[in-house]
């Protein structure tokens, strides 16, 4: 049994945060009508905190159901309880796995597989575009390393897949000697505002093409 | 007191004195000088009247700054009250110019849809706070707030007397208020869903909804009852607006149409494609756009023009298109925007038409040459709902920035 494709919820929150976090998106999604739904971890909670989410993300009619320290067992629980129900998105942006500390990199790819077609069931029509893991830590390390092997991985099972693709997310933000500064990650796994132009820029610009541009003219590069 | 000058603009000066004092023939004074400041020989020619010639620059520059200082007042007060050449423009012309007349700050949340009163200097706006506030709009003070919605109020509208007010909300139901007292006179339910549009008939006697139920309903104002149902949108119906002569109803949905509807049989007169998004807003053109929209859509003549009533709706595909309903033909389409266009309405004097958009702008679009001719940078954040002025040269709008902005027209 993979524990990572398995639905869970949260039960480390004794305020019952998540749950009312949860339970917000799912308002959002009988009120609102998004052209894009972000959803994963801090990671994609975090963006809308940030200056590049009223420039860049907000234009685009984004939902953000980003919901910090979600495992990808939470994010599919959230799926199968509603947060994709109700509205017809263009795009889905997936970015959550890096919390999965303790599990193996093949446990937490086929979650992530498990995670898009969980997607696709219920949004036929979208496309969905999956965040590779960022780096982490301010030198190579297991987790660090951890996190490409599950990139390599999803990379080869969603490749084919219609309307699926996966999207860089480290643009630099590994320096050639191998380090990660804190200008970029100030705590070494989340992203400041320079760290997130880096690495999320690059996902408005194909969220741009995809929602804008005509449904034959579409390519998705990868 | 200390210099402030580096050595090298401290010996310039220096020699600049020298010379002043040599061409002038202050000869005593220059030997004394050049023995102070340790300055030995004659003084170079190319310090020649350098003296004289900063001394006399201040004052050209401070001339010259005075001079700037002045012509930019005067550019200043072009640009805020648009003379001299609004004398010149008629009040046909006259379009909504930056900056805005007032910002006016109360709602806690998107602002919804603002219109003016027909006959007091007032403008309403509506909330996703669930509550409808009204502004006046000669001193740019909040005047009250009607509550009673208990989510989100989508629209309001205002008799021809200005003296009923009606509003609809997610929370399913339409309100009728008195706009003398203020308090609300009657609560009618019957949509299933999310009430995105009101509006009433020129007469008064009636109110047309439109729900994302996809239906349009409409209710007798004496008795509240809800006494036609228009069937036929496939999705959410998003605005409905009643022909001036107030025989017609147009509708737009997210089903990507715009239907004329005869009110008297129910009957579904045009279905208006060409939208490639769910189209949020309509209008109908008054009589005086009828020339500039038949020049615009290269009618012929000989051949008779088209005669309407035309209709312009604007879409989340970025587009305004413009409808000859009669013939149930688009007759042209406005493009400019970068997103979703979320309203539309017609200047009074007929030449142009008027859109907000979530691209934050508000834009002027010259009908007769089919182009934008002004763009507003409006809001900071998506520009939702814009209303003219009928007989005032007032446009209001209002923001997902929780304001509602009040442009004056010259």
């Amino acid at each position: 049994m993979n524990p990572c494709a398995i639905p869970e919820m949260r039960s480390d929150e004794k305020d019952g945060r998540w749950l009312s976090q949860h339970n917000h998106h799912i308002s959002e999604t009988k009120e609102r009508e998004p052209e894009v739904v972000l959803i994963g971890d801090s990671i994609i909670h975090h963006l809308q905190l940030r200056p590049i989410w009223s420039e860049l993300y907000e234009p685009l009619h984004c939902l953000n159901f980003g919901i910090s320290g979600d495992k990808t067992q939470h994010v599919l629980w959230r799926i199968q309880n509603g947060e994709l129900d109700n509205i017809r998105p263009k795009v889905v942006v997936i970015h959550v796995g890096t919390n999965n500390v303790d599990d193996t990199a093949e446990h937490v790819a086929d979650a992530i597989v498990a995670i898009v077609n969980e997607t696709r069931a219920r949004l036929p029509e979208a496309y969905i575009l999956v965040v590779e893991l960022l780096p982490r830590g301010q030198n190579p390390n297991p987790l660090r390393d951890k996190n490409s092997e599950v990139n390599r991985i999803i990379n080869v099972k969603l490749n084919g897949l219609l309307k699926v693709a996966t999207v860089c997310g480290d643009l630099g933000l590994v320096q050639p000697d191998g380090t990660i500064s804190h200008h970029d990650m100030p705590d070494f796994l989340h992203l400041s505002d320079a760290g997130y132009r880096k690495a999320f820029e690059n996902v408005s610009e194909v969220l741009h093409q995809l929602v804008f541009a005509v449904e034959e003219d579409v390519a998705l590069s990868e | 007191m200390k210099m402030v000058l580096s050595q090298r603009q401290r010996e310039e000066l220096n020699k600049a004195v020298a010379d002043y004092l040599s061409s002038n023939g202050y000869m005593t004074a220059l030997e004394g000088f050049k023995k102070d400041a340790d300055m030995p020989g004659e003084v170079e020619r190319k310090y020649g009247g350098l003296l004289e010639k900063k001394w006399t620059s201040v004052i050209r520059l401070q001339k010259k700054v005075m001079d700037l200082e002045s012509k930019l007042s005067e550019a200043e007060k072009e640009y805020i009250e648009g003379a001299p050449t609004r004398n010149k423009r008629s009040p046909s012309d006259w379009i909504p110019r930056a900056p805005e007349k007032f910002s006016l700050v109360n709602h806690r949340a998107p602002v919804t849809k603002v219109i003016f009163h027909p006959v007091f200097s007032l403008a309403v706006s509506s909330s996703e706070d669930a509550t409808i506030k009204v502004w006046d709009i000669e001193s740019g003070e909040y005047e009250r707030s009607l509550k009673g919605h208990t989510d989100s109020v989508q629209d309001i509208a205002l008799d021809s007397s200005g003296k009923l007010l009606v509003s609809c909300s997610a929370d399913m139901s339409i309100k009728l208020w008195d706009f003398t007292q203020y308090q609300c006179l009657k609560t009618m339910r019957g949509h299933e869903h999310n009430v995105s549009s009101v509006t009433f008939l020129p007469s008064g006697d009636y109110i047309v909804s439109a729900s994302r139920d996809k239906t349009i309903k409409m209710w007798e104002v004496a008795t509240g009852y809800c006494t036609k149902t228009f069937s036929g949108h496939r999705e959410w119906v998003r605005q409905v607006k009643v022909s001036p002569d107030g025989l017609l109803i147009a509708s737009c949905s997210n089903d990507h149409t715009v239907r004329v509807w005869v009110i008297a049989t129910k009957e579904c007169k045009a279905e208006l494609r060409g939208h490639e998004h769910v189209v949020e807003c309509i209008a109908w053109a008054p009589d005086a756009s009828s020339s500039a929209i038949n020049e615009a859509a290269g009618a012929d003549n000989k051949k008779g023009a088209y005669e309407g009533p035309f209709l312009v709706s604007g879409s989340r595909d970025k587009t305004l298109r413009v409808w000859d309903t009669c013939h149930g033909i688009c007759l042209f389409v406005l493009e400019g925007h970068d997103n979703w266009v979320r309203g539309v309405v017609f200047h009074p004097h007929g030449k142009y038409i008027v859109s907000a958009s979530d691209d934050k702008s508000l834009r002027v679009w010259d009908i007769r040459n089919k182009r934008c001719s002004k763009k507003l940078e409006a809001h900071q954040h998506f520009c939702t709902s814009l209303d003219f002025h009928k007989t005032q040269p007032f446009v209001i709008s209002g923001g997902v920035d929780q304001t509602v902005k009040i442009w004056e027209c010259r």
